[in-house]
């Protein structure tokens, strides 16, 4: 009988429901916002330093904000499921708005260092 | 590279100038709506129903966490048939109108002053004073679409759609500045946004629906269909780690 004494850790029927906080959710998505804001704009500084031009401008954005959302991933480590409900947000929030950001300074600098 | 060569003087005394200027004035009107939000006045009732309304609406949300007879008392409280705070609160329906309320009149007054007036009044200078300039060229190729848009004061059919005159820069600045402005005015729009939350978690903004009785009906409908469902079953479990009765493991092994 010996084999047979295996003991559960805990109730298995419960098990799956993780209570959120409203607050600290949307406090984190706020912080997660932030950073890829920042994200962008220093993205946007330094393709306009470097002087991308057309498609490769964009794809370095794309490039970076993958970068930003593996960063967080990997920063949130396994635990992520402590701070966030689902993974999904930490690569599509703020997406297009940082899009903006980003052809804003992009312009902005390679006209400051470029164009004259 | 560029088949068109800009004086560099531009860049000193237009186009960095119209950066700064958008910016600092942003950041003028930010402090100014905070100099003339007022706070809203509303009387007791008011206020009485609209935290009835919150009081509602969490234990809707939250009422999974609560013991079963603790929700089931508060239910009976708003929804009780003859005693019921939704059953027997009577309400008149107060229709305000905006035209004779001088405190609205006031409010959009402000909105109006803060955001139109210091865009038309300084786009007008920017237009004035930095007309005819071509400023930049944004680094990717656009269609010719975008010339009125990209290229207004400058008409020019020959010119390649990826140059941006001044006018235009200002307006790519205002709409794309925006985030900026949350990055650094991160500490003071933190604090407007909490000030908010507070507001939506105790008084749902202070603003009182415009007819209680139809918002209590819907609460009530919302109130009556909801069902505890009690969330923190076998939590005592989980807070001591996982240690069962005996009783369990005996169960266990005889089924399986």
């Amino acid at each position: 009988m010996a084999t047979t004494i295996a003991v559960r850790t805990r109730k298995s029927r419960r098990a799956d429901t993780v209570a959120y906080s409203e607050m600290a959710l949307r406090q984190n998505a706020s912080i997660l916002e932030y950073c890829r804001t920042s994200m962008a704009c220093l993205g946007g500084a330094t393709a306009g330093i470097l002087g991308l031009t057309g498609l490769y401008g964009f794809a370095f954005y794309f490039i970076t904000s993958f970068l930003f959302s593996v960063m967080v991933l990997i920063k949130a480590g396994s635990r992520w499921n402590n701070y966030f409900v689902s993974r999904k947000i930490l690569f599509t929030n703020g997406f297009l708005g940082g899009l903006f950001t980003y052809v804003l300074s992009w312009t902005f600098l390679y006209g400051m260092v470029h164009v004259y | 590279m560029a088949d068109l060569l800009l004086d560099s003087n531009i860049r000193i005394w237009v186009f960095l100038p119209i950066v700064v200027i958008t910016f600092l004035v942003g950041i003028i009107r930010h402090y100014v709506t905070i100099l003339l939000s007022s706070d809203k006045k509303s009387d007791l009732q008011q206020v009485a129903d609209s935290h009835a309304l919150m009081r509602s609406r969490i234990l809707r949300e939250n009422g999974k966490y609560i013991p079963k007879d603790s929700f089931l008392v508060r239910k009976s409280f708003f929804n009780h048939e003859e005693k019921g705070f939704f059953n027997v609160e009577k309400r008149e329906a107060q229709v305000k109108n905006p035209m004779t309320d001088p405190s609205m009149m006031t409010d959009m007054m402000k909105g109006n002053v803060t955001n139109v007036l210091p865009m038309i009044v300084i786009g007008g200078w920017i237009n004035w004073a930095f007309s005819g300039f071509l400023t930049t060229k944004v680094p990717f190729p656009l269609t010719l679409r975008f010339k009125p848009m990209l290229q207004r004061g400058v008409e020019l059919q020959s010119l390649d759609a990826s140059w941006v005159s001044s006018a235009s820069w200002y307006f790519l600045n205002v709409f794309g500045l925006r985030s900026m402005y949350t990055l650094i005015l991160g500490q003071d729009n933190a604090a407007d946004q909490t000030r908010m939350m507070q507001e939506q978690m105790s008084g749902s903004a202070m603003m009182a629906p415009p007819d209680p009785m139809k918002a209590f009906k819907a609460e009530w409908e919302a109130l009556e269909i909801t069902n505890h469902d009690w969330l923190l079953d076998g939590v005592e479990e989980e807070l001591t780690g996982g240690i069962i009765q005996p009783e369990t493991i005996y169960i266990k092994n005889k089924f399986t």
